[in-house]
């Protein structure tokens, strides 16, 4: 056994090994879940293309939508954005509480927004160290019944007004329109107040200053009021006069005596018509048809042939493209398992997953206008869609752009973005749920598989142990194998060991019970031989035939001997089944036996060296009748004029009785066997008298009795054999 | 009037030998194969020994069956147990039966009727008084050699004859050693040393049954036994 070396990977650490292989699971189910997120993404692409293919049809051969005709570049910030009111406004109210909530799309100028006119005439760069905050305006313009709206706002630390005798009217407070007509004429109007009053509004030529050359504008109507810290005016105008561009400007003259235009703040460069902002008019129609696209949950732009957006339906932060709520159901319901999967498996996972989040900036689109490689290609007649990522916050953004056409010609693109957080949200959920099932699988699996190979390697190492205690050092059979009862393999293998364990007992029972069975059948023949010899030596009264008569009875007298002799072993089994030990000393029981062996052979120098007390528990008789074999065995084997030691001595925590003489070796095959039943080691020369091995095997019994241990084994120094008994002390 | 004598055994040319040695030494002998025989004959009429085999044909304790049966019809009938089976715990339980006497089949034939004569001899002489030549007083123990009885303190001791002629080997020189040999000799049987060993145990304990303080047979180990005069001198002194 020892021979092999031991496997250092146990049945145990092998099927763990194994079913690491398990982990390839969860390996699959990312992937899966990748390849489901691909399809999914697929999916989007293909509908978010769908809508905008819809709602592009719907607009296709509809050109009168997009009839603001030729566009200019213009800055952007220039543009001006109408909003379309949806109820009348009045001018004459004094107030803008009717603008009610439009007032918050309201555009802010002020300080960068200043400009140099004829009347103050500086680098453009001045405002940056030369003019103040101490005037600005905020702006909104409206679109109600074709006529357009505004109001301005104007924050200015001192009003001045027209002199009342002043015709010309650039030296006060005053507001600027410029607008391209339809026509394409540049036209700039100019109204200046010489009070809170309805707006009187006149047409300048190429100088402001030119008096002769204002023209009054009727259509331009209003009303300036003043207001703590400044001014207001709400004003109208036609769309009939408005081409597509517009611009507004404040004019402020903060010293009443010198009436100098000190700054010019506006929205666009108002006094060139190339500079001039555009106008972007809502498209109500293209507004209707969006409408009835219904909600798609994803943000959906029209924009015209310029990139300009015309019309823009939802937000991108919530156009998730997916309706997902929050939370998991069901997953969640424990708090304990909430608890864990807060603090432990999420922060793991994300350790991988990247978790998007909505609180992100599309500044692609913070302004008026759209650009982009799917723009583009909308704009030339290619549908496409794309992914975009947004880098601070790695939200991807589908982008899907269709052509609009009519005759052939694009007019423009329906552009429906979706934001891909949804999917991703929910790839993250199905692989959170993944990843939880997985590892409770695993767990579970690999504490099955853990048990599962413990218990199997318990029972195969049970049934080594179980099997390597069979037979004792003596090669003796000394327990039987307890069949397991279960069906499998092992217990199959621990039932067949059982079986020839059992079978081996038998055997070998048979083989220790045979001299006594036999001696027990050849009895009654023996008997009937000798009953019949003795009575024909009573009968008999020739000499001749006595003498026959008294050989037979020789022979069976040795015969009845040998029987004795063989059954002698049985014999004291039974008796030591039901002997009781004694406390004895082991010291006196030897002495007085070796002044016994010494009458019984006074040829043999028998030597004493025996040191007491060696208290043990045992039966006195039983010791003296080994005492006798050991004995026995030395006187026949012993070499003539040569003494047998015979010494008793406790050496630790055993009576330790040593009996050795001088004579021939013990062959060293016999060595373990000795005192097995039936073995002898006598050459067949020696045999006076009839041996049948049973001696030491007697010996031994009565040595297992008192649970000790015999061993004889040749002396090291000289020729000769020593059996040494070791008989445990009796605990004090 | 001839003693008649039982034997039942069912190996015919055993029965028949011991029959016609006890047939020559003037008994009437009755011989049985098996208990039913047996039986039916001993309840029409009981004879004045029986020898009996404790298996006897298909009932392998068929002996002790019918030792109790007989035990149970007459207190006094002698009955000795001759069997092959020579292990302590046949004996014991064989003695415990009842029986007088558990005698190996080894036993000689001439053992054998003197063991008889013995027990014939012990009824015979339970009526008449004790002759005093008869009488061995040792102490506390007195032996009635006619009778084969053992007294001790006055108290009866139940010996076997075995027994007690083991008992009066030792007796008869108090102190001296008897080896297991002389009292194999003395008691007329033939067995091992380990069988003496159990019948000098039993010996024991039926004196300590009679009297606990008893402690006069000393085991000499290696030589044998002897009979100390001093009561509670336990000394394994040589």
């Amino acid at each position: 056994m020892s021979r092999y070396l031991k496997n250092p990977f146990g049945i145990r650490f092998k099927l763990v090994f194994l079913s690491s292989f398990m982990l390839i699971i969860p390996f699959l189910g990312y992937q899966y879940i990748l390849e489901m997120e691909e399809y999914l993404r697929r999916g989007q692409e293909q509908t978010v293309l769908g809508a905008a293919r819809a709602l592009a049809t719907a607009l296709n051969e509809r050109p009168e939508l997009f009839d603001e005709g030729a566009y200019g570049r213009a800055r952007q910030s220039d543009d001006l954005y109408v909003y379309p009111v949806f109820y009348q406004l009045a001018l004459d109210d004094g107030t803008l509480v009717d603008w009610q909530d439009y007032q918050r799309y309201e555009l802010s100028y002020g300080k960068n927004d200043t400009i140099g006119t004829q009347l103050n005439p500086h680098s453009p760069f001045a405002r940056y160290y030369h003019y103040d905050d101490s005037l600005n305006f905020n702006l909104l313009v409206g679109e109600y019944n074709r006529s357009l709206y505004a109001y301005l706002k104007v924050v200015d630390d001192s009003v001045v007004y027209r002199s009342q005798e002043s015709l010309s009217v650039h030296r006060n407070d005053f507001l600027q329109i410029s607008l391209v007509t339809r026509e394409g004429d540049f036209k700039r109007y100019v109204v200046s107040p010489r009070g809170p009053e309805f707006l009187y509004a006149y047409e300048v030529g190429e100088d402001l200053r030119d008096i002769s050359a204002l023209r009054h504008e009727e259509s331009i109507s209003g009303q300036w009021y003043e207001v703590p810290g400044g001014y207001e005016i709400e004003l109208r105008l036609p769309l009939t006069m408005l081409g597509d561009k517009l611009g507004f400007a404040i004019y402020d003259v903060d010293n009443p005596q010198r009436r100098t235009v000190s700054s010019v703040v506006a929205t666009s460069n108002v006094n060139d018509m190339e500079m001039l902002g555009s106008l972007r008019r809502p498209t109500p129609e293209i507004d209707r048809i969006v409408e009835g696209m219904g909600h798609t949950n994803s943000r959906i732009q029209v924009i015209d042939r310029a990139g300009r957006i015309l019309l823009s339906v939802g937000d991108i932060q919530t156009a998730t493209g997916l309706a997902l709520s929050d939370e998991p159901v069901g997953s969640r319901g424990n708090k304990y398992w909430r608890l864990l999967e807060d603090r432990l498996l999420l922060p793991l996972y994300y350790q991988i997953l990247t978790k998007p989040s909505n609180d992100f900036i599309d500044d692609l689109y913070a302004g008026g206008t759209a650009a982009g490689f799917h723009i583009d290609s909308a704009l030339s007649g290619e549908s496409v869609t794309q992914f975009r990522t947004l880098d601070d916050t790695q939200t991807r953004i589908l982008e899907a752009a269709y052509p609009i056409l009519a005759d052939g010609d694009v007019l423009g693109a329906v552009v429906v973005d979706q934001n891909m957080n949804g999917i991703r949200t929910f790839r993250n959920q199905a692989l959170e749920t993944l990843f939880n099932t997985i590892l409770g699988v695993m767990i579970v699996i690999t504490f099955g598989l853990f048990a599962f190979a413990s218990r199997i390697s318990t029972r195969i190492r049970d049934l080594r142990n179980q099997a390597e205690n069979i037979i004792d050092d003596n090669g003796r059979l000394k327990n039987n194998i307890v069949a397991s009862r279960s069906s499998d393999e092992i217990g199959d293998l621990s039932r067949s060991f059982s079986d020839i364990v059992e079978r081996l007992a038998q055997y070998t029972s048979y083989l220790e019970n045979m001299s006594s069975r036999l001696s027990h059948e050849l009895r009654t023949p023996v008997t009937v031989v000798r009953s019949s010899l003795e009575n024909l030596g009573m009968v008999s009264q020739d000499k001749d035939s006595e003498i026959y008569i008294q050989r037979a009875e020789d022979g069976i007298n040795r015969l009845n001997l040998i029987l004795t002799n063989m059954s002698e072993a049985t014999r004291l089994e039974q008796m030591l089944q039901t002997s009781e030990k004694e406390r004895m000393d082991m010291a006196k029981v030897i002495m007085g036996c070796v002044e016994g062996y010494r009458l019984a052979y006074p040829e043999f120098e028998l030597v004493a060296d025996i040191e007491g007390p060696a208290i043990v528990s045992g039966v006195p008789e039983y010791i003296a009748q080994l005492m006798d074999k050991l004995i026995a065995n030395a006187v026949e084997f012993s070499f003539p004029d040569q003494p047998i030691t015979i010494s008793c001595r406790v050496v630790r925590d055993q009576a330790v009785v040593r009996v050795a003489n001088h004579g021939p070796l013990l062959p060293d095959e016999m060595k373990g066997r000795l005192f097995d039943s039936m073995i002898s080691v006598r050459p067949q020369e020696k045999q006076k008298q009839p041996h049948l091995g049973i001696g030491l095997h007697i010996a031994r019994l009565v040595t297992e009795f008192h649970q000790g241990q015999i061993r004889a084994e040749n002396m090291r120094e000289g020729e000769g054999v020593a059996v040494t008994l070791a008989i445990p002390l009796l605990a004090e | 009037m001839a003693r008649r004598i039982a034997i039942v055994e069912d190996e015919a040319a055993i029965r028949e030998n011991y029959a016609d040695v006890l047939r020559k030494q003037g008994y009437e002998v009755q011989t049985y194969s098996n208990r039913k025989d047996a039986m039916r004959a001993f309840d029409i009429r009981l004879p004045n020994l029986a020898i009996i085999d404790i298996g006897l044909e298909n009932e392998i304790d068929g002996g002790f069956t019918l030792c109790q049966a007989l035990r149970s019809m007459s207190d006094t009938l002698p009955i000795i147990f001759l069997t092959a089976r020579d292990n302590d715990f046949d004996t014991v339980s064989g003695l415990r039966m009842g029986a007088d006497d558990y005698l190996t089949k080894d036993i000689s034939l001439p053992h054998l009727s003197a063991r008889i004569a013995a027990l014939f001899r012990r009824q015979d002489v339970l009526d008449q008084p004790t002759s005093p030549e008869n009488l061995l007083q040792r102490d506390k123990l007195s032996l009635d050699i006619g009778r084969l009885t053992v007294q001790w303190n006055g108290i009866p001791v139940p010996l076997t004859v075995t027994e007690f002629w083991m008992v009066h080997a030792l007796v008869k020189f108090p102190g001296h050693v008897k080896s297991r040999q002389v009292l194999m000799q003395e008691s007329k049987i033939f067995v091992d040393g380990s069988t003496i060993t159990s019948h000098v145990k039993r010996i024991r304990k039926k004196f300590i049954q009679v009297d606990e303080s008893f402690d006069c047979i000393e085991t000499v180990y290696g030589m044998g036994y002897r009979w100390n005069m001093q009561a509670g001198s336990g000394s394994n002194e040589p």
